[in-house]
């Protein structure tokens, strides 16, 4: 086993990672921005090494100044986390050119699983089924035009090199085609400098249900069952949950089967996620292997109770799998609630700022893989997760009362939180019924806003505040000596 | 006692009588009375009980109003008397304010005008991004952009006036 691991990643995920290090004995390295010198990593690795500016690029992005900083302390091996150089092949090759073991699948397959049409043709050639549409990408829009014509609408335009949603379009008619093109291409030129296209057929409705995969470097590949993430908002995900409410145990099988089948065409290497679309019949579509730790890992651990951490250091320091797909048997139910400092009654706007009140939910079953701490300052230049809530119990329902639990008792304030927005789609008929697509948010919780019923108690408390806290003069009645609440509230005439 | 409450757009009364008891309030709003019983636990941890049921709450001061935490539900609440008034007949364009601040804290990353520049209400001016998100500040009204307070890569903060705008003289 490796002595030392540089984590070349910030927030809740990297002390995610130095927690399953710390148990195994393994040292780690901290790195961090200037924005993050006061971060919790910092504090919990073993050493900390600053990248310099805030920027991304001048810190979590620089692969030279990672690559000097595995280096100097004398790493032997990165985990890149997830987000940032994750999924960037370069980085991968970087660290194998320089010696140092990447926690993670070989370049080359990162780079062929980056590109969304060579991993279209190879999950084409092992016979694990694509969504319908194109196996190479285009730029002319001629040619785009008579594939969507073969393909049928609605479709949806894709940029090859993409994510996130950016430079994806959906076209339901031929005479809106041109225009998505143009502004899809030139959107994917300026995110990834590159706009090349392609395009699948839109799917009315479906789920996302996407499969855990373990393989080591002797060849043997397992799944680890199934994350159902349908609830997202701008295409991420903000609820997961295993198992899936949607698949009985043929399809389970079968969707197991070819997400194992993706891995070993692939020549995947480490923890990954084979990500499908399944349709309201039943059958389900590749869309993408996601070549790192997902940020919902840790349901798959509450159920299975491996430590997908602590499999993907074994895996990168050549040991094979200590066990074999009929050791693997999940049990009972888990939820993960990604609590984000963004503003949900405000289209999800970011919150970034100072955390004046922050106190974790506990009691059994429940798990906060948490970033931040009161008095924190969070950044505005990185991704607004403040950390992921996850639970696990019997059976769904179960899991489900648990998490508005922990929902209800997870206290944040300075910053807006997407806490009260969760609590309301867990408490929801559609989601208690299983209903959960992809169009979830959209469809029900569009024009979401907290409850009346709950704003009248905040009022009452402000109130309450202000009569009964003696000790808590504003800063505008000390100056202008007007008498405080306390005072007021006994001159009172009933 | 009677107070007016701003919670996010909604502003409404809340009387507020003493009873019999040091303990409990009577609140009094439009169609409804409601006794609470409240304990403090320190200073910004209570406990209410309405109707028989007892629920905690959290109060933190923030600068312009409380942070309020019912039920993992959070809501800032500010005193509507306290807030800088509205000027009459906000809502016709030429009352707009012609200042364009960021609605939260964010750094800048394209200038889309430049000093001098005619635009018409609804034009991108300054393009922030706050956590990987980016949005674009639109000019609230017809207008000449008559000053630029930023710069690429600046950092802001809702409250800061970025760009100023003044209303196109007619002839």
């Amino acid at each position: 086993m490796f002595k030392k691991v540089l984590i070349a990643n910030r927030g809740e995920i990297a002390l995610r990672i130095i927690r399953t290090c710390q148990e195994m004995g393994v040292l780690t390295v901290a790195v961090y921005s200037e924005a993050d010198a006061l971060a919790l990593h910092v504090l919990e690795a073993d050493e900390a090494v600053l990248l310099g500016k805030s920027e991304p690029s001048e810190s979590y992005l620089h692969i030279d100044k990672l690559l000097a900083a595995a280096k100097r302390t004398g790493a032997e091996a990165v985990h890149p986390g997830y987000g940032f150089l994750a999924e960037n092949p370069d980085f991968a090759e970087a660290c194998e050119a320089s010696g140092l073991a990447f926690i993670g699948p070989p370049s080359k397959v990162i780079r062929d699983l980056g590109s969304k049409t060579v991993a279209r043709r190879i999950m084409t050639s092992a016979g694990v089924p694509v969504i319908p549409g194109m196996l190479e990408a285009a730029t002319d829009v001629a040619l785009l035009s008579k594939e969507a014509d073969r393909i049928g609408y609605p479709v949806l335009v894709k940029a090859v090199a993409g994510g996130g949603g950016k430079g994806m379009r959906v076209v339901s008619r031929a005479d809106e085609f041109t225009e998505a093109c143009l502004s899809a291409g030139s959107e994917a030129e300026k995110a990834f400098g590159n706009g090349a296209l392609y395009l699948e057929k839109r799917l009315e409705s479906p789920r996302h249900v996407e499969f855990q995969v373990l393989a080591d470097q002797q060849g043997h590949v397992v799944h680890l069952f199934e994350r159902e993430c349908s609830i997202q908002r701008r295409h991420q995900k903000i609820i997961e949950e295993t198992p899936s409410p949607a698949l009985n145990p043929v399809l389970r099988e079968a969707m197991g089967r070819a997400a194992v089948s993706a891995a070993q065409a692939s020549g995947y290497v480490n923890a990954g996620t084979v990500e499908f679309l399944l349709d309201g019949s039943g059958q389900f579509y590749f869309l993408e292997v996601n070549t790192r730790l997902q940020v919902e890992h840790p349901i798959t651990e509450m159920t299975t109770g491996l430590d997908l951490v602590r499999q993907q250091l074994q895996i990168a320091a050549g040991s094979p799998l200590a066990f074999t797909q009929a050791d693997v048997v999940p049990r009972g139910h888990a939820l993960e609630c990604r609590v984000y400092a963004e503003d949900p009654e405000n289209r999800f706007f970011p919150s970034p700022g100072l955390v004046l009140l922050h106190r974790e939910p506990s009691g059994p079953g429940i798990r906060n893989d948490c970033g931040i701490y009161e008095g924190f300052r969070i950044p505005v230049e990185y991704d607004p997760i403040i950390s992921k809530l996850v639970v696990a119990a019997g059976n769904r329902e179960a899991a489900i009362r648990r998490m508005i639990r922990a929902l209800e008792h997870y206290l944040i304030a300075g910053v807006r939180t997407t806490i009260p927005f969760l609590i309301d789609v867990l408490e929801s008929r559609e989601f208690r019924r299983g209903s959960t697509h992809t169009d979830f948010i959209d469809r029900h919780f569009g024009e979401w806003t907290q409850s009346r019923e709950h704003g009248d108690l905040a009022r009452m408390a402000y109130v309450i505040d202000e009569l009964a806290s003696p000790g808590r003069i504003s800063a505008a009645a000390k100056v202008a000596g007007v008498p405080t609440p306390w005072q007021r509230l006994g001159g009172w005439n009933l | 006692m009677k107070y007016r409450l701003k919670l996010g757009e909604d502003i409404s009364d809340l009387h507020v009588l003493k009873s019999e008891s040091p303990d409990t309030l009577r609140f009094v709003a439009d169609d409804s009375e409601q006794d609470v019983i409240f304990r403090v636990f320190d200073g910004s941890r209570y406990q209410l009980t309405v109707g028989g049921r007892s629920t905690e709450a959290f109060v933190l001061r923030g600068d312009q109003g409380k942070h309020v935490i019912v039920k993992g539900r959070s809501f800032f609440v500010q005193d509507a008397d306290e807030l800088p008034q509205r000027r009459a007949g906000a809502g016709r364009d030429e009352d707009l304010p012609g200042e364009v601040t960021p609605p939260m804290p964010a750094v800048v990353v394209r200038i889309l005008v430049k000093e001098g520049d005619r635009v018409e209400k609804g034009r991108g001016l300054v393009v922030v991004t706050a956590m990987k998100m980016e949005t674009t500040l639109a000019a609230p009204k017809d207008g000449i952009v008559k000053r630029i307070n930023t710069s690429v890569h600046a950092k802001v903060a809702p409250g800061d006036i970025l760009v100023e705008m003044e209303a196109e003289t007619h002839e």
